[in-house]
């Protein structure tokens, strides 16, 4: 019923043939803005069950966005986004404020944002729920894990952001934000761990991206850190296990546009460490994971996009030898432009390894008894305004 | 294979014509801005709203024609060097997360010049030949 919903809602947005809805205020205020999107995809892999119940084909892919923007004075912008979404196990529909934000921009080289706000990671971690903004149905999930959206999406807190412009050096666009993340405890079938609690005490990070004289090029790296503290109940003992993880992640990233040709290419490694108050029950670890991608994409005309990527994901460098310690992604994609507002996408996946699969969607099967050369198959729709 | 004959069709059609016909345009600005050139990058940056402010602090309010007006084509490409599709999927990033919205789309030539007549800090762009009533014309450097 709810996914009939969806598909009706996105017919009629994607009929609709004005742009952004805009209210006008009484008084001094000035115009509101209000966009949307709504997006219903469908997954299907040759083997293996990835982001949903693949294997059989899955309709558990939709996204459904409304953001309000009221820039109250030349320097204070107000809005929020309302996001809704359903990827298999995430999401189930619940409707979360995305973000929401109090913007003073003082000068174009120092901004303040109050709120929860997007993490600014890598060219597209802020961008990730927009299908709309890319050629391809999946960003590349080795960097941008679509499984990881509650943890890397949105922090609550504040950041600071500019532009500034270097004269004949081009432009430096920088932010740099702290604050925490609220996650929301799901108890993961199968897990031997029984999760009491779990808080993030904090966030922290940036990304500075230099826009050299070269047009079209954005070369840029970013940094984050954050905590996650959490309590364990193994399924064989009465007492908890205290576990903190503090985590690094940094990305480098370059860009370049040139008229409707789009290369981009990102290098990341996380490091993770676990340290537990009962080894025993749960070990400490040191974890670095390494991933990477190159991605192309063209525009042929205004209807028709083609893009390209291959990305690569090692969880753990100690461990690459073995299928289930890698994935390797090599993605095609067609980007049709129905109109100003609705978009179709077909998209194709080979991949090698099982490195990026959840067990739990395995039916908690170890990853290395999964099939290791499989397919994914995807075709999404989207409207907005 | 219909797919792939549709598929190859749009790709020698998307490259054997251009996206819009192209026009020439004329750079517009209120006359209370008291500018009579502009600099292509600060142009830029204007449109992407990376720059808010003229020298005299007054705010910027750029406003764009309509996607398909040719000479928004024109000028996407030679001061954003991008094609109107990228600048709009630039928008759509920016605007759904929570990072700025896009200047207003207007419906003609004639609204553009109304608007920036109108508007102090106003600055716009329109096909060449459009009466300018009460805006004054802006040179590139």
């Amino acid at each position: 019923m709810r996914f009939v919903l969806a598909v009706s809602a996105l017919v009629l947005l994607a009929q609709r043939p004005a742009a952004a809805a805009g209210l006008t205020l009484p008084g001094q205020l000035a115009e509101l803005q209000i966009h949307g999107f709504i997006s219903q995809g469908f997954l299907l892999t040759s083997a293996n069950d990835y982001l949903a119940h693949s294997s059989e084909g899955s309709f558990e892919f939709t996204e459904i966005g409304l953001n309000f923007t009221l820039p109250a004075t030349d320097r204070l912008t107000l809005g929020l986004q309302i996001f809704s979404h359903d990827l298999g196990p995430i999401g189930d529909y619940r409707a979360t404020l995305d973000w929401y934000s109090l913007d003073y921009h003082w000068r174009d080289w120092l901004g303040i944002r109050a709120g929860r706000v997007k993490l600014p990671f890598g060219l597209y971690n802020d961008s990730s729920d927009i299908d709309a903004a890319r050629t391809s149905v999946l960003l590349p999930q080795s960097i941008y894990p679509a499984q990881n959206r509650d943890f890397l999406l949105a922090q609550t807190g504040g950041e600071v952001y500019g532009y500034r412009d270097l004269g004949a050096a081009g432009g430096l666009d920088y932010r740099l934000y702290g604050g925490t993340i609220f996650l929301d405890v799901k108890q993961q079938p199968g897990s031997p761990f029984t999760v009491v609690d779990l808080n993030v005490p904090f966030v922290a990070g940036g990304r500075m991206l230099w826009v050299p004289p070269i047009e079209g090029l954005r070369l840029g790296g970013s940094l984050q850190f954050l905590r996650l503290e959490t309590h364990l109940l193994p399924a064989s003992s009465s007492s908890s296990v205290a576990v903190n993880i503090p985590v690094m992640l940094w990305v480098a990233s370059v860009e370049y546009t040139v008229r409707d040709l789009l290369f981009a290419a990102e290098y990341s490694r996380w490091r993770v460490r676990a340290q537990s108050s009962n080894p025993a029950m749960f070990p400490e670890s040191l974890t670095f994971s390494e991933r990477g991608y190159a991605l192309t994409s063209y525009r042929v005309n205004s209807w028709l996009q083609a893009g390209a990527y291959y990305s690569v994901l090692f969880p753990n460098t100690n461990q690459r030898g073995g299928f289930a310690g890698r994935q390797l992604d090599a993605a095609l994609t067609l980007r049709f432009d129905v109109n100003a507002y609705w978009l179709v996408k077909v998209e194709g996946h080979y991949m090698h390894g099982t490195a990026g699969l959840s067990p739990s969607l395995n039916g908690n099967r170890p990853l290395s008894s999964l099939t290791p050369d499989w397919a994914l198959f995807t075709v999404k729709t989207t409207a907005f305004f | 294979m219909r797919i792939g004959a549709f598929i190859l069709v749009g790709l020698a059609a998307g490259s054997l014509t251009a996206e819009h016909p192209r026009s020439t345009y004329v750079l517009i600005a209120n006359p209370a801005s008291r500018v009579s050139k502009i600099d292509r990058k600060f142009l830029a940056e204007v449109f992407l709203r990376r720059a808010t402010r003229w020298p005299d602090e007054t705010p910027i309010q750029p406003v764009d024609l309509g996607p398909d007006a040719p000479a928004r084509a024109r000028f996407s490409q030679e001061i954003l060097s991008r094609s109107v599709a990228s600048v709009r999927s630039y928008w759509q990033q920016r605007i759904f997360s929570g990072q700025g919205l896009p200047p207003p789309e207007l419906a003609d030539d004639e609204a553009v010049v109304s608007f920036v007549a109108s508007h102090p800090g106003a600055i716009g762009y329109v096909a060449a030949g459009t009466p300018l009533s009460g805006a004054t014309v802006l040179e590139l450097n």
